[in-house]
């Protein structure tokens, strides 16, 4: 126990970040001069110094979820392989550092003993981005966590190398439309309610002040985030407040519900939209955020059977029509989001829609026929 | 249906659901779940109904008002409590030091641990009773906890010159550095900024720590001029058939390539590189990047804001990641001053013109971005002038009387 309590305010950071490096790494910080891939998830990073440490990738469960056990074992195979450390990556996946090929192999071996699998470099699936969704959200819309699981299930091929795909590819799953899972991912899968919410009439009264007369000074959390403004609140006969809900211009984003936990939706049309063409890299066509490709379609717990098939079908266009190295996110930018939703005849609704655009005037703003 | 039984028909439901989530080839949650104290009845119960069964909850730790978040669920049955804790840069742990997180999370916590959140931090299911000792445990740990709430959060760096050769700069270093400025270490605790507030810090154009989308304030590393080219080695590379010119050629996306006999097979073209890295990664370390390197600085990027996700916009070319501090301060306090609740830092320059804001306060910059200037300007055909602006003009038309006589 500290004596003096008010000294939590005083953050303890974990720096320097030196501290935290083997010394292996720190002698050689900087001076990396080039890597090799040895495939299956293991790279060789070559030092000017002539050292050399491999790095073993490890996908973890959705949303980097580990018991404590099993860092330990984890932790374990590094001690007794690798140079005793470990690495997580922002993607969620967990690095083993070792300073041989074969130790390196060796680490490979373990995990996969334990049901892990090691990949996710060059041409493959890099990692699919989970939120936590009904683990411990308080927003969440669709689960996904498990729909993470049944997409690494049915992808993990492309993480292990077992099948081909033309580049990296990127996915990330968000279980409501704030999209925590990030929307630059080459496929990004998003869970919304696919409805305009309704409220709880008893328990709204907890997210609204009192008295009608605060009204008059300030307007209510769950009115004011509305980025559409169609929620509105007004003065009651009895002078409380109650609020009013334009379904009409409604968007589904959920910002409500992210203030005011008595904001109620119908759970029966909860969907997940799919949007494609997102990158986090300037390579090929650059950064870009991902694009709506279909706004709604259904899910079905547990097995996601519309989800899987969706994906699959997106994957499969695009290893059947993409450059060799052509990232999903830089094919779909090449063909055009419309032109791929024509080849997979999806509806197109003002949800999906892409707009035309022209700077020119009169004549030239048509299409050339 | 008795309550009861709807209660017994809801975890057969669950229980099923769990078991499909158990089986599959890849490493199930469940199953990592399954080994910790955490109370899988209220995952189960959210699956079977088709809806999260966490509200927010609260909890007060003395003194800690940022990086922990309190939920309950809807039935009031379970609680839970998870801290956010911070990682070093770079998110290395030796083994030593992993164990002694793992113990802390066994002896206070449920065992469970997210390893890196989308936020950033590593979250750690806690008991709630123990929350408060727990703090102090953490703390003797060396790292501490953080990264909730309308403050700064966990700022986030790529692996940079910890293992990778493209690092243009030292983002760990970056982070470390940041993190510690006084004006920001000293309102970690704090919430007091209508929303939160991310740095980032990507060491090459390839932006691995995703700083142009999910930071307000991004740092990439780039170099100014074309990529340097080691001709001695490239000759080999060709000679050894392990590069191929017209490849190098035809996929530069920038179209900034072309082929010249004289130089040793090929020319690039600085004006036109637009730091793809395409060459450099296939050619390395033939062509590596440019010597003159800089730090790009971006501004307003979120995917949480109120007028949805937006992608960093570009600020300036630093020679230093250190000269965007007194920029990043006022930006601040200008967004603090004047924002609503719940507005980025990304919807405050959106709202008030992002040119007008970022040219107000960017004095202690090296350099201002030119853009392209747009084909369709603001028409006003009138004007109000200034004694100055009247002055510019008469003597402008002045010259072109003179030009053409009296």
């Amino acid at each position: 126990m500290s004596t003096n309590l008010s000294e939590r305010m005083k953050k303890r950071l974990p720096v320097p970040y030196t501290d935290s490096l083997p010394e292996e790494i720190k002698s050689n910080l900087g001076k990396w001069a080039d890597r090799k891939f040895h495939g299956g998830g293991i790279i060789e990073h070559i030092s000017e110094k002539g050292d050399h440490l491999f790095t073993i990738k490890v996908g973890s469960p959705p949303n980097a979820r580990f018991s404590s056990n099993t860092l330990r074992v984890f932790a374990d195979i590094e001690d007794k392989f690798g140079i005793g450390t470990l690495r997580f990556t922002r993607s969620g996946n967990v690095e083993f550092i070792s300073d041989s090929l074969e130790k390196s192999l060796l680490i490979k071996n373990e995990i996969e003993k334990m049901g892990f699998h090691a990949g996710g470099w060059r041409n493959s699936l890099w990692s699919i981005g989970s939120c936590t969704a009904y683990l411990s959200c308080t927003t969440a819309v669709a689960d996904s966590s498990s729909i993470t699981k049944v997409l690494y299930d049915q992808f993990g091929k492309y993480f292990t190398d077992e099948e081909s795909i033309p580049a990296k590819l990127r996915i990330s799953v968000a279980g409501c439309p704030t999209a925590c899972g990030g929307l630059t991912s080459d496929i990004v899968v998003v869970g919304h309610y696919g409805d305009a919410p309704s409220f709880d009439p008893q328990k709204i009264g907890l997210c609204l002040p009192r008295s009608a007369k605060a009204l008059e000074v300030a307007v209510p959390e769950v009115v004011m985030v509305c980025p559409m403004k169609c929620i509105s609140a007004f003065k009651k006969d009895d002078d409380t407040v109650g609020i009013q809900i334009n379904r009409e211009k409604c968007i589904a984003c959920g910002r409500c519900k992210d203030v005011c936990d008595y904001i109620t939706f119908d759970t029966t049309k909860i969907g997940i939209s799919i949007l494609v063409g997102g990158k986090s890299s300037n390579t090929g066509r650059g950064q870009n955020l991902a694009m709506v490709l279909i706004p709604w379609i259904p899910i079905s717990p547990p097995n996601y059977r519309e989800v899987v098939a969706v994906l699959q079908k997106i994957i499969d266009m695009w290893k059947g029509n993409a450059v060799a190295g052509e990232r999903l996110a830089d094919y779909v930018r090449r063909i055009g989001l419309r032109e791929f939703q024509k080849a997979l005849d999806i509806p197109v609704t003002r949800w999906n829609n892409t707009e035309f655009v022209s700077s020119e005037f009169g004549i030239r703003q048509f299409p050339v026929r | 249906m008795t309550v009861n039984d709807k209660d017994i028909a809801i975890s057969d439901k669950g229980a099923k659901i769990l078991e499909y989530l158990e089986s599959g080839k890849w490493p199930s949650h469940v199953t990592e779940i399954k080994k910790t104290k955490y109370p899988i009845r209220a995952y189960s119960s959210g699956l079977a109904i088709g809806e999260t069964q966490w509200y927010g909850g609260s909890a007060k730790i003395r003194y800690v008002y940022t990086g922990f978040i309190a939920r309950r669920t809807k039935d009031g049955k379970d609680s839970e409590l998870h801290f956010r804790i911070y990682h070093p840069s770079g998110q290395f742990y030796r083994t030593e030091m992993l164990r002694k997180i793992l113990d802390f999370s066994d002896e206070y916590g449920l065992g469970l641990i997210e390893v890196i959140g989308q936020t950033g931090g590593m979250i750690i299911s806690m008991n709630p009773e123990r929350a408060d000792e727990a703090i102090d445990a953490i703390r003797n740990l060396g790292t501490d906890v953080g990264d909730t709430g309308d403050t700064y959060r966990d700022f986030a760096s790529c692996v940079g010159p910890a293992l990778c050769e493209y690092s243009l700069y030292d983002t760990l270093q970056a982070r470390d550095h940041y993190m510690t400025y006084e004006p920001i270490y000293n309102n970690l605790s704090n919430q007091l900024f209508p929303f939160k507030v991310k740095l980032k810090f990507s060491g090459c154009p390839m932006d691995c720590a995703r700083a142009s989308h999910r930071a307000d304030f991004g740092f990439i590393g780039t170099w100014e001029g074309s990529p340097d080219v080691d001709w001695g080695l490239l000759q080999d590379k060709i000679r050894k058939d392990d590069l191929k010119i017209e490849r190098l050629i035809k996929e530069c996306p920038s179209g900034a390539i072309s082929e010249n006999r004289e130089s040793g097979g090929i020319k690039i073209d600085s004006e036109k590189c637009k730091k793809s890295m395409n060459c450099i990664r296939y050619a390395f370390p033939a062509i590596k990047p440019g010597k003159n390197r800089k730090v790009a600085l971006l501004a307003g990027g979120n995917i949480k804001g109120r007028f949805g996700p937006k992608m960093g916009k570009p600020v300036s070319i630093l020679d230093d990641y250190a000269q965007a501090k007194e920029f990043i301060m006022k930006i601040i306090s200008i967004w603090e001053d004047g924002s609503p609740h719940k507005d980025r830092i990304g919807d405050m320059l959106f709202k008030s013109g992002f040119s007008k804001t970022v040219e107000a306060v960017s004095s202690s910059l090296p350099t201002e971005i030119e853009g392209h200037p747009t084909g369709q300007q603001r028409i006003i055909a009138s004007a109000v002038l200034t004694d100055e602006e009247r002055e510019g003009y008469s003597k402008w038309v002045d010259n072109i009387v003179k030009e053409y006589g009296e």
